[in-house]
């Protein structure tokens, strides 16, 4: 069996997907993943998460158990409108990213003022 | 005195039946739990055990070590708000790995990396295959 060293396999991560007061919270499992394996790039509507994973397997002595690979992450949501691009923040700990996607001011839920004429 | 290499010889057949046998018991209840997958190599100084465990801080992990098991004992608590997808398993989670071959315990090594914790057991000093110098 032939092991291809050029590519990793690619994997779709875990993801949770919630939404708190202040904005949508994505969280992301990528282990293995460090600062610098990871890309997230947001083109028009799509924010794309990209991450290649550091963890090399011990290659002395034998494999006794194996269950998980060095695979790489890759993963696109569409974003709506609500989301304010600008402060989009991303957190990586632990292998976890935690990318906070704020909603945009105007559509936070707002009392509108009743002038009497 | 005689060594008898039998009991080493015997070691990884043990080792790789008590792992199948876990994890067929483990697949029934592997929605249920958080199940961190579980890497382990073994070489002639000692074993080397690598654990998934993205989003849970060192801190939240329990290992032990007793005479022959390493257990791998945490939680993953579960984030609150309104859940539109979840994917993630939370909760607590439990792995047991048996090694039939005495360890060294004061010499283990732990370390976390990007969520993934590898830990480093070194064999007992008696049971590392040991050249014999012959005597002409």
């Amino acid at each position: 069996m032939q092991k291809d060293t050029e590519t990793t396999r690619q994997v779709v991560p875990a993801t949770d997907i919630l939404e708190m007061d202040d904005g949508f919270h994505i969280l992301m499992d990528l282990p293995g993943v460090g600062a610098e394996g990871l890309a997230i790039d947001l083109e028009e509507n799509e924010l794309t998460i990209r991450g290649t994973s550091t963890y090399a397997p011990v290659d002395k002595g034998n494999a006794m158990h194996v269950e998980f690979d060095a695979v790489s992450y890759a993963r696109t949501f569409t974003l709506s409108d609500i989301v304010d691009r600008e402060r989009i923040k991303a957190t990586l700990r632990d292998g976890q990213l935690d990318l906070f996607l704020p909603k945009a001011e105007a559509a936070k839920p707002r009392r509108i003022e009743i002038r009497t004429a | 005195m005689v060594i008898d290499f039998n009991s080493l010889y015997d070691v990884p057949k043990n080792f790789e039946r008590l792992f199948d046998e876990f994890a067929r018991m483990q697949a029934g209840g592997a929605r249920r739990t958080q199940y961190p997958l579980v890497n382990v190599y073994e070489s002639d100084n000692g074993y080397v055990v690598d654990v998934i465990v993205p989003g849970v801080t060192p801190e939240d992990i329990e290992l032990t070590l007793t005479e022959s098991n390493l257990i791998i004992k945490g939680e993953r608590k579960a984030s609150s708000g309104r859940m539109f997808r979840q994917e993630r398993s939370s909760g607590s989670f439990q792995r047991i790995i048996n090694m039939n071959v005495p360890v060294d315990r004061d010499n283990v090594e732990a370390r976390s990396v990007n969520g993934i914790l590898r830990v480093s057991i070194p064999k007992a000093e008696a049971v590392k295959p040991r050249r014999i110098a012959i005597q002409s």
